[in-house]
């Protein structure tokens, strides 16, 4: 939000809205959790702050870099555009819940060896986007991957690696 | 076991802990009692602060401290090793760009704070900004860098040339943004501070945040293990650094301060816009006979900012005439500061257009053009290179491309509705290599632990580090563990001007080698040692083990260390910058870029359809890791050349684009695939053979794809961006 906008709606001497905090409880990557939030947090400072699960990452808290993508209920979600108490109730899986007994999910493995990254600070909002792209069925061409990736900015511009990534584990076919 | 651990493309060491949300960022630290700091920042560009009303929200719940230039301690004006920092904040009511620290607001949570500061009133008694670099009131500073120079007699040379040409081009103020948005984490105890900072040099950070708060540095520590990336951004210590750590004084907890995506516009740097004229004059066979380069930046009003726009039009060329110059305009926005090969992005655009409109004076083949004026030593002080293939890699980018294909004409290649369009820049960088420290520890199981306060940003410096010292100590890589991106490890300079490489790679040399020198040391004069009385130039390392030369005997670290009962033993070893002075100057990083655009011919929309760079970088240590380097600073000159434009609004000094939806990045459906070649051998300055590539990806490349769209369109774009208007 811009501030000098913000500044503007607020006279001065005005008091600031008290704080109301709701209870709410996820399922994430699995596990029952139960939290508190303040009915302004969003399900990307819960996640981080509330259960410490800071593998998600922030990049605009404005919906327009991908940075904190999630799943919820199996859908890709910008977890900075949602609000906490709003993903009551429901099923969310983050990059920490990707990985199964131990080993890395075939996406993971495929950043790895095609250097999909460099500061990694996009890494795992890439990462759950192109496991949602491939369940969609929509990584089917270097075309449709890198259009449908689009929405996740890497400033470090590993764009050509990471197309290379989703094209090899989309083409084996054993994402499951 | 035997293949060589260096120059390979092995994964990224870093990589797993990555791809696994487990790698900590500055955002990601949390310490108990953490209470938060959100920045207040000035909505007008110039003028005085009258009064800063912060009634409403100190009273607001979970609201800690409020500070202002009111309240705020005093601090200093402080110097790091890259030159004075920018000014302390909240020290006076003076405004001099929007979007400048009025108020930092502290409380217990993140959407308090948030709150709270949008309750902090700021009044000010605003004056007109100059904002314009074109603007005739600004203040001008010529030659701000002591870097004007030349040789012969320009103006005469020009005056005689049979062919000239001159032309103004200008380039668009860009912003770095990472996309780890900046961050610090600050927290004291008793007299000690210690820091998680989005820096590329927790040791340059350690010095500015002591200097500034006027305590001693041994009393700062700054942690940077990773971060989000840079770009150059991370090169300084900044005001919210500085205020982060004041607010965690003050309030006597450890306080988190992020700064939001709209913030990162105003508070760590930019790359300034520029106005440059280039005049070039040659005989009627493409000789050139005079280079004259003049570049007009902006630059805040307080701050410095080294940004050496005509740097390689002093020694990219074989003119026997050359004058470069620089002048800054000082005008009211935020500090500009390092982005992505600073000045040479934007000079390399003037002055590779320049080149390809000389070639079409000519009638002569652009890359025909270059290799008729290749600089065989350094046009202005004679020295030899230290080395330098630029020609091989025009030859081995012109057979990859196919340029030979190119139908030199304007709008003479076709592909269905779209116009096509080949051209092509040459490119240096400069050499740097800075004093540096590193620390090897070899362990009784045999394996090694190599420490150097230095930082990787995601360049890959934890990877091809790790490698090297596995190739200097004998050793398997997975037997190395490199630890960095902490101040109290032993020092290192910043990761920038692609000096980080060539600076740590030398001081883990020195180290390595001294730590070999000490286990001969141990073993001097034992009995029980092949290895007794050898000295460290009798000996090689291999498989864990120190051999002697002449007759391959030997043994291994750890037995040394088992016999003689020590768990470990650790050397260090340092490196300084190389003289500047000898006949054979240390030559940076050369390349070659090759660009295929597509426009509309309706729509006059571009694309890039491919781009092949063939690269002279010195000995390459790991070549997944360098070609992503040289692949991402590609994706950022596509984005100058083509996407990006930070917009000041003339009137008040408010950057009108400030978010990622409207200050276009390159996203992944503008990247074609990206062709990267390596040439060239080791250059003999630093002992490992490097020259640094970081930085070699940006400049050339808006170079290579303007000249397309000229070739593919006939429109000459001489203004960076470029976008659809200026090609319809
Ligand atoms: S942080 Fe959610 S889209 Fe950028
Ligand atoms: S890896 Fe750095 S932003 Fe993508």
């Amino acid at each position: 939000m811009d501030g000098s906008a913000a500044q503007a709606r607020v006279s001065p001497g005005q008091r600031a809205p008290a704080v109301v905090r709701v209870p709410v409880s996820l399922r994430v990557n699995g596990s029952e959790r139960r939290l508190e939030v303040d009915t302004r947090t969003t399900l990307l400072d819960a996640l981080r702050d509330g259960l410490k699960l800071t593998g998600t990452k922030k990049g605009c808290d404005q919906g327009q870099c991908g940075a904190c993508t999630v799943h919820v209920d199996g859908r890709r979600v910008l977890s900075c555009l949602t609000l906490a108490a709003s993903a009551d109730g429901r099923e969310v899986r983050t990059i920490e819940g990707l990985e199964q007994d131990g080993t890395p999910h075939p996406l993971q493995e495929a950043f790895v060896r095609h250097d999909g990254l460099q500061c990694g600070y996009c890494t795992a909002g890439q990462i759950m986007s192109a496991v949602a792209l491939i369940e969609e069925g929509r990584a089917g061409s270097d075309d449709e991957i890198r259009e449908f990736m689009s929405g996740n900015l890497c400033r470090c511009g590993a764009y050509p690696n990471i197309v290379a990534a989703i094209r090899e584990v989309a083409g084996r076919g054993d994402h499951a | 076991m035997d293949r060589p651990v260096v120059g390979e493309g092995i994964d990224r060491v870093d990589a797993r802990v990555k791809v696994s949300g487990r790698a900590t960022y500055p955002t990601d630290a949390d310490l108990p009692g953490l209470a938060h700091a959100v920045l207040v920042q000035s909505t007008v560009a110039a003028g005085r602060l009258t009064a800063v009303d912060t009634t409403a929200a100190t009273a607001a719940p979970g609201v800690l401290a409020v500070l202002t230039h009111e309240n705020a301690p005093p601090l200093r004006e402080a110097r790091d090793r890259l030159g004075p920092l920018p000014p302390p904040p909240l020290q006076s009511d003076r405004i001099v760009h929007h979007g400048e620290n009025v108020a930092v607001v502290v409380a217990e949570t993140f959407e308090q704070a948030t709150e709270a500061a949008r309750l902090v009133t700021a009044r000010y008694a605003p004056s007109p900004p100059v904002v314009d670099i074109d603007d005739p009131g600004a203040e001008h500073v010529r030659d701000p860098f002591g870097s004007d120079g030349g040789t012969g007699d320009v103006g005469a040379a020009l005056a005689t040339a049979p062919v000239r040409v001159e032309r103004t081009y200008r380039t668009a103020v860009n912003t770095n943004h990472p996309m780890g948005p900046f961050a610090t984490v600050a927290s004291w105890e008793g007299d000690k501070l210690t820091v998680h900072d989005s820096t590329q040099g927790p040791s340059n950070t350690r010095i500015g945040l002591a200097g500034t708060l006027g305590v001693p540095q041994d009393d700062v520590r700054v942690l940077a293990p990773y971060i989000g990336g840079g770009f150059g951004s991370g090169l300084r210590t900044w005001p919210h650094t500085v205020l982060a750590t004041v607010a965690a004084r003050h309030v006597g907890r450890p306080v988190k301060l992020v700064l939001t995506r709209k913030q990162m516009f105003t508070s760590v740097g930019h790359r300034p816009d520029t106005r440059q004229t280039v005049r070039i004059g040659a005989t009627r066979d493409g000789r050139i006979t005079a280079i004259d380069h003049e570049a007009w930046q902006t630059v805040s009003i307080r701050d410095v900012n080294p940004e050496h726009v005509t740097r390689a039009s002093l020694s990219g060329y074989a003119s026997p005439n050359i004058s470069a110059r620089d002048v800054q305009v000082r005008v009211n926005v935020p500090s500009p500061g390092s982005m992505r090969a600073p000045g040479d992005a934007q000079g390399n655009f003037a002055l590779e257009s320049a080149l390809d409109e000389l070639a079409y004076e000519l009638d002569l083949d652009p890359l025909e053009l270059r290799l008729r004026n290749y600089a065989d030593r350094h046009p202005v002080t004679g020295q030899q290179w230290s080395s330098n293939d630029l020609r091989a890699c025009y030859r081995t980018g012109a057979e990859r491309f196919g340029w030979s294909r190119r139908d030199p004409r304007p709008r003479s290649m076709r592909r269905g509705r779209h116009l096509v369009g080949y051209g092509m820049a040459g490119t240096s960088f400069f050499f740097a290599q800075f004093a540096c420290a590193a620390r090897v520890t070899v362990t009784r199981d045999g394996g090694a632990v190599v420490a150097s306060a230095g930082m990787d940003l995601g360049t890959g410096t934890y990877t091809v580090m790790t490698q090297l010292a596995a190739e200097l100590l004998g050793l398997p890589v997975r037997r190395v563990r490199m630890v960095m991106g902490d101040s109290s490890l032993p020092e290192a300079p910043v990761a920038g001007g692609s000096g980080l490489t060539g600076s740590m790679g030398s001081a883990i040399h020195a180290a390595a080698r001294n730590t070999v020198r000490a286990f001969l040391d141990l073993v001097r004069d034992d009995a029980g040692s092949p290895l007794r009385g050898a000295a460290v130039d009798d000996v090689r390392v291999e498989h864990g083990r120190i051999v002697r030369v002449d007759d391959g005997r030997g043994e291994s670290y750890a037995e040394i260390l088992t016999r003689h009962r020590q768990d470990e033993l650790t050397a260090e070893g340092s490196a300084e910058a190389p003289s500047e002075d000898e006949p054979v100057v240390p030559t940076g990083p050369y390349a070659a870029k090759f660009a295929e655009v597509h426009v509309d011919a309706d729509l006059g929309v571009i694309r890039v359809a491919r781009l092949v760079t063939a690269a002279h970088c010195g000995r390459v240590l790991n070549e997944k890791t360098a070609r992503g380097q040289l692949v991402g600073g590609t994706v950022g000159g596509i984005g100058m050349a083509l996407l990006e434009h930070t917009v000041t609004e003339p009137r008040t000094g408010r950057i009108a684009n400030g978010t990622f939806g409207d200050y276009l990045i390159a996203v992944n459906a503008d990247i074609p695939d990206l062709e990267v070649h390596f040439v060239g051998g080791p250059d003999p300055t630093t002992p490992n053979g490097t020259k640094g590539c970081g930085e070699l990806g940006i400049p050339g490349t808006a170079a290579a794809i303007a000249n397309a769209v000229f070739h593919a369109t006939g429109t000459r774009v001489r203004r960076l961006p470029i976008t659809i208007e200026q090609v319809l």
